[in-house]
């Protein structure tokens, strides 16, 4: 069982941290791209949230926890104490990770279903689809890949095809146009920009193996060929990651 | 128009909010903290807590209607703003009868996500939760607007029925399906002489030439489909009653009119508004059941008025004739009580 981390408390609390430091470090960026689309309030909301998360995980009891908890703790900051609907609806998000987690370890399957649930969370309330530009837009691929996890697949590997599928959910964004939210009413004037919602979702995802200190791990894609394809300019909806293993 | 006599918005909402629960201590409990109002007192039959919430500014809406018979709580946001998650989540924690909490809300983006991400949270706290959505405004009703017609005025008339239901003891899907049967048969319009005044600006928020009005304005300063040119009352309002019975459905109902001013119209105008609708609708062989005249959902200081109509049954005319007992609705509206006896002419 080398390398395969017992995905307890203590993995989710560092997550949690390590989330925070990669919205504390792109925070700006984050910003700039909601000045483009939104009413700009986004980089600080997250900031925000992430802080009163980071005190909400400083008072747990010490001691080794379920997964769940720093993950409730985190959720409850952001439903509580943010403002907007953004920063609550990372709320949501959290708050579906830690019920599929309940009180044994964070699996794969548990997150393929909390993510899954978290997308149906978001989409009940904000009515959004894939494609309006929205943080689904990030969430939606997300969990696909972890439903295509092999049940017995490490958990994070499942993240890191969470988080590869989320980036990529992300870069479709620019080439869209926004149907819901305050990005609506710009029309083309927000096109070739990042939806802001979904770029914080894909970097929660790349935060559970590192810290992102920029967010060229979710806007620079590794994985494609140099030069442009020769059918030109990527499709809008790629195909849906392959199902791993058997 | 002059600006406000106090500029801070938030902490005119705050201040407020604790002026109306120190004026109403036997009906009301106020937590300033979770920003929410709650009813002292609800029948014993009640299995199912009633809130409701929105931005600030239409006074006596919500927090008017909070007390026995109608609303358990309310959650007022900011001036115009959605309340918060918060809010409403904590609010509805504290109300949430044995059979949930039910959430009448008006549709607005804002306010449809913050309840939506409350009633989340319920869920995952296994409290049951369902919703009413009240689209009464016929001004917003076309097919380029994506998020439907506004809620306005119809709210209160559903708030009240759904009050003296749930008192009986319905069941949360029971008041659910009745509440978005109610707010299938209400329908409303308003009408703008001069806008509200703009709390950031102290000026008015859009500009209505004295020779005009606004059909259809909305109550947040939301601008009308056209401007009319002035005219008599009774014309404007019969044009209103036209436009309101085309689309009430059932189309031969007996009615419930809802006169409600805007935040600075006279109640000598919204009478005379009433007795014009009236005589409109006596000319179309119309039957209008009850009459309620007065300002119920306001647009802060907006000089104009709504006209809403209820296509009513039997059953809806007896939950609104039963008594309810909060700031704002009319006690002497109440069926009278056992023994009375008529004053003979």
């Amino acid at each position: 069982m080398t390398g395969t981390k017992a995905f307890d408390g203590v993995f989710t609390a560092g997550w949690m941290r390590r989330f925070a430091e990669a919205v504390a470090a792109t925070e700006e960026e984050l910003t700039r791209f909601d000045q483009a689309a939104g009413d700009g309030d986004f980089g600080v909301n997250l900031l925000t949230g992430v802080r009163c998360a980071l005190a909400a995980l400083d008072r747990l009891p010490p001691g080794r926890q379920a997964a769940a908890v720093p993950l409730a703790a985190a959720a409850g900051a952001f439903l509580d104490e943010v403002g907007g609907t953004s920063g609550p609806l990372f709320g949501l998000v959290l708050q579906e990770l830690a019920a599929a987690a309940g009180t044994g370890p964070l699996t794969g399957p548990a997150l393929a279903r909390g993510v899954t649930a978290a997308l149906e969370a978001v989409q009940r309330v904000g009515e959004a689809r894939p494609g309006d530009k929205t943080l689904v837009d990030a969430l939606h691929p997300a969990a696909l890949a972890l439903r295509g996890c092999a049940p017995g697949a490490r958990p994070d590997d499942c993240l890191a095809m969470a988080a590869a599928a989320a980036a990529a959910g992300v870069r479709r964004t620019r080439a869209l146009r926004a149907r819901r939210g305050r990005a609506s009413y710009l029309g083309e004037r927000a096109s070739g920009v990042p939806d802001p919602g979904a770029v914080g979702i894909a970097l929660l995802f790349a935060s559970a193996g590192g810290v992102p200190r920029t967010l060229d791990v979710v806007l620079l894609d590794d994985t494609a060929p140099t030069e442009a394809p020769a059918g030109g300019p990527d499709p809008l909806w790629g195909p849906e990651p392959a199902p791993a293993g058997p | 128009m002059a600006p406000y006599l106090e500029t801070d918005q938030d902490a005119l909402v705050a201040s407020a909010l604790a002026g109306f629960a120190r004026a109403h201590p036997s009906l009301v409990v106020h937590d300033p903290d979770l920003g929410f109002v709650r009813a002292r007192d609800r029948a014993p039959g009640r299995r199912v807590g009633l809130l409701s919430g929105g931005g600030s500014g239409h006074e006596p809406m919500h927090v008017g209607f909070v007390g026995r018979g109608m609303l358990d709580a309310a959650c007022p946001g900011r001036i115009f703003a959605s309340p918060h998650n918060r809010q409403i989540f904590e609010a509805s924690r504290a109300v949430a009868g044995e059979d949930g909490v039910l959430h009448i809300v008006k549709n607005y983006t804002g306010d449809r996500i913050n309840f939506g991400i409350a009633a989340e949270r319920l869920h995952r706290q296994g409290i049951p939760c369902a919703r009413v959505l009240v689209d009464d405004d016929l001004a917003s009703d076309s097919e380029s607007v994506a998020a439907g017609r506004r809620g306005t005025a119809a709210t209160v008339l559903v708030q009240k029925i759904l009050g003296a239901a749930a008192d009986r003891g319905l069941g949360l899907t029971e008041l659910a399906s009745l509440g978005s049967a109610l707010a299938g048969r209400c329908r409303s319009i308003a009408v703008a002489g001069a806008a509200h005044t703009s709390p950031a600006t102290g000026r008015p928020a859009f500009d209505v030439l004295e020779h005009l009005v606004e059909f259809g304005v909305g109550i947040h300063g939301e601008r009308a489909e056209l401007s009319l040119e002035r005219e008599p009352l009774g014309v404007l309002v019969g044009r209103m009653a036209l436009r309101l019975l085309e689309s009430l459905r059932p189309a031969r109902a007996p009615l419930v009119a809802l006169v409600n001013g805007l935040g600075a119209t006279t109640s000598l105008e919204l009478y005379a508004v009433l007795n014009e609708l009236a005589a409109v609708l006596d000319t179309g062989g119309r039957r209008l059941e009850r009459a309620l005249v007065g300002d119920y959902v306001t647009a802060l200081d907006m000089r104009g008025f709504s006209i809403t109509l209820l296509a009513a049954d039997e059953q809806t005319l007896a939950l609104l004739d039963a008594p309810a007992y909060t700031a704002a609705w009319p006690v002497a509206e109440s069926a009278p009580a056992p023994g009375h006896q008529e004053v003979r002419r």
